[in-house]
């Protein structure tokens, strides 16, 4: 009996020390907040301003970048969320994500910074999201390769200026020393050029800033033909003047490479791709024009925040977090990181830094002149754009479909898209 | 008696850290999936984030999907095409380096390493390779410049986009594979090889009427790894082909070459559907258990006991 008492004790202390790992030490020294932000590529200039910035306020700031589209940090933010692990302060990228953590968000309309940026996240006249910055995308040009050409870019602003231009220059190939027209990629894996970026021409070229006018009839199943049918045309045009390879298995580095190196005139991307023409030494003057997916002219660029710092509500350093998010705005340090260090177009006056790459002046240019469309491509849910869309453009630019069978695709999806 | 039931108590006592672990990792998560697979969890703080039960409207809906249809069936195809493919290289590396050719030894690491790297580097080592290398190798020799046209690279169709999936699995899992074939065929004793040949028996006979019967329990372990690696294909699909080219399938554009794991990844993380990715994660376990049991069974029968 004695024996048999003893193991047991036995047993209870081994499952004590086995269990007994589980559990977290108790908490000294400062506190501690965590981020959580889905730009790998400023991963170290955060953690170093978060460095200095923990040190002044006697605050251990842990930040976690998770790479890439809203796909790659979705999983990790549930986990930790399933985890009772949930960051005070992560970042979401519109609508439909913010859907996702309503239940989190703090509600910040009451900040101070939110009175010094005009693309603040709001929903139902409540701000929820801080701009992590400003970005834009349009076709971005190689102004010297135009300028040989005898192209002006002011004609670039709708689908005939384009349309010209492109077939001026495809004739001047050899001349030029390009391999193509534009740069452009439709591989799935670059679903995010087609079903995100381009295809918000569709949704707000045109219009004035904030009109959801053409997102709420195709939200609602209603499309406009004629708009449509434009659209098919310019993208046609972008798949027609693109290098085939590039455009059917190329990667971001070869669409961007190929503009970077002088082989394609036009790009399209956004400002984004201002480290990797660095990278690439290119030297050429280079900016952006519009998109021209109508026959009328469109004399903008999309410029919008990519994306919200948003604060939880139920962090336990509330104060904290919040006070990150205005020392980031107000102070030299913050601003510093935001422009010089981070490369980023700050989205909060009171900024007198500028970003030193070429696409990036061009997108404050345009932003400057009031000339900016909306990016309204964050009203349909991930699903639809990566799963739905992004499977018709690929099929169109391999040719596997014809412009007639991509706008009765498109139409079909749109209405099956209808809640 | 008494020291009986001490024993089995202490036996117990021992299994406990390993029952309890396999439990909190294996047991818990397995069942509570199966539960969430019945409800519209979706682990975010949505407005109206209460989970409620549902029945079997996930597992409706998955099956009314073309995409997961589709999955299936390219699943499927991947999985039969890349079984064969990995025993046939496999059991040729064996035999090859079980000869007597010099530097054999050297050849078994080398055919092994590739198993070492990480699936997701393999891809964009072989995207690059598909993309990039093949076609240069066109510009530059003659009669392979079909290489060349944009058209015919082997990522840019559906279908030999699969192909080249069934190429990088190969490469990858051929030596591992080939390791225990190499066993198998070390164990087969010198003494039956020895006898035949006296009798006159050429290698191709040899081969037939002893090395294959001899190794048959090496092909049902070798069957079974192939059958559920290339089933639970995941990291390679995602960067070598991210799901892609797509194709059309009942008249609707979808992505071409989206294996199970990945649709499965792709519903719950990209469309936000976590608990139907939970519910086809369910029928993937369902399906790929009865697959292997039939496959075990049968390869079972085959084995000679000597």
């Amino acid at each position: 009996m004695k024996k048999s008492l003893s193991i047991a004790l036995m047993a209870l202390v081994a499952m004590a020390l086995v269990l007994g790992s589980c559990g977290k030490p108790a908490e000294t020294g400062p506190k501690t907040i965590t981020i959580m932000q889905n730009k790998p590529e400023i991963d170290p200039m955060l953690k170093a301003y978060a460095a200095i910035w923990g040190q002044a306020n006697n605050v251990n700031v842990v930040v976690k970048s998770i790479g890439g589209t809203a796909g790659a940090m979705g999983p990790q933010l549930k986990a930790d969320y399933a985890a009772g692990d949930m960051p005070d302060i992560f970042t979401f990228d519109g609508l439909e994500s913010y859907k996702e953590w309503e239940g989190v968000i703090y509600d910040a309309s009451a900040e101070p910074w939110v009175q010094k940026t005009s693309v603040a996240f709001k929903y139902n006249g409540k701000v929820f999201g801080a701009p992590v910055a400003v970005e834009g995308w349009g076709m971005a040009y190689n102004a010297d390769m135009l300028a040989k050409a005898g192209i002006d870019p002011k004609t670039l602003v709708n689908y005939d200026g384009f349309k010209a231009a492109f077939e001026k220059l495809d004739k001047m190939k050899a001349e030029l020393g390009i391999a193509s027209v534009v740069s452009m990629a439709a591989s799935v894996e670059m679903g995010w050029v087609t079903a995100h970026h381009n295809f918000n021409s569709l949704l707000s070229n045109g219009l004035p800033y904030g009109d959801l006018s053409v997102v709420n009839d195709l939200l609602a199943g209603k499309v406009d033909a004629t708009r449509l049918s434009e659209y098919a045309d310019w993208v046609e045009l972008l798949f027609k003047y693109a290098d085939r390879s590039v455009l059917l298995t190329g990667n971001y580095d070869s669409q961007v490479g190929a503009f970077a190196t002088g082989k394609a005139a036009f790009l399209h991307q956004g400002n984004w791709t201002d480290p990797n023409m660095k990278a690439a030494n290119a030297t050429f003057k280079m900016a952006f024009a519009p998109h021209g997916s109508m026959k009328q002219a469109t004399d903008g660029i999309f410029v919008s925040a990519p994306s919200y710092y948003a604060i939880n509500k139920e962090s336990k350093n509330l104060d904290l977090a919040r006070k990150f998010i205005v020392d980031l705005v107000n102070t030299p340090e913050g601003h510093n990181y935001m422009v010089k260090e981070a490369g980023m177009i700050p989205a909060y006056s009171g900024v007198s830094l500028k970003p030193d790459g070429q696409l990036s002046q061009s997108v404050q240019e345009w932003s400057a002149a009031g000339k900016v469309y909306s990016w309204s491509q964050y009203y349909f849910t991930g699903d639809f754009r990566d799963k739905v869309l992004n499977p018709i453009y690929n099929q169109f630019a391999a040719g596997q479909i014809t412009k007639a069978q991509f706008i009765d695709q498109m139409t079909k999806a749109f209405i099956a898209n209808k809640q | 008696m008494k020291t009986k039931r001490e024993n089995a108590l202490v036996f117990w006592l021992f299994l406990a850290p390993v029952l309890v672990a396999f439990a909190l990792v294996i047991v818990v998560p397995f069942a509570l999936g199966i539960y969430y697979s019945f409800t519209n969890w979706s682990s975010s703080a949505r407005a109206d984030s209460v989970v409620r039960f549902i029945g079997l409207e996930n597992y409706a809906k998955s099956f009314a999907d073309p995409a997961f249809l589709h999955s299936f069936i390219v699943t499927v195809g991947y999985t039969a095409m890349n079984v064969v493919f990995i025993n046939a290289v496999a059991f040729g590396l064996a035999m090859l380096v079980t000869s007597k050719i010099k530097l054999r030894k050297f050849y078994r690491v080398g055919f092994f390493l590739p198993n070492l790297i990480g699936g997701l580097i393999l891809g964009y080592i072989w995207q690059f390779l598909f993309n990039n290398a093949l076609p240069s190798l066109g510009n530059v020799i003659p009669f392979l410049s079909g290489l060349a046209d944009p058209d015919a690279y082997m990522l840019s169709k559906s279908g030999t986009a699969l192909v080249a999936l069934v190429i990088v699995g190969t490469w990858q899992y051929a030596g591992y594979i080939m390791m225990i074939y190499i066993a198998a065929i070390e164990n087969v004793p010198v003494e039956l090889h020895e006898a035949a040949m006296i009798d006159g028996a050429s290698p191709l006979q040899r081969l037939r009427a002893i090395t294959l019967p001899m190794v048959a329990q090496a092909f049902t372990v070798t069957m079974f790894l192939t059958l559920v690696q290339s089933f639970k294909q995941f990291d390679v699909n995602v960067s070598l082909t991210s799901g892609g080219p797509s194709t059309l399938f009942q008249g609707r554009p979808i992505l071409g070459t989206e294996l199970l794991a990945l649709n499965i990844y792709n519903t719950a993380f990209l469309s936000n559907k976590l608990s139907e990715g939970q519910a086809r994660a369910v029928v993937f376990f369902v399906v790929l258990a009865v697959i292997s049991l039939i496959q075990v069974a049968v390869n079972k029968k085959k084995e000679l006991e000597l």
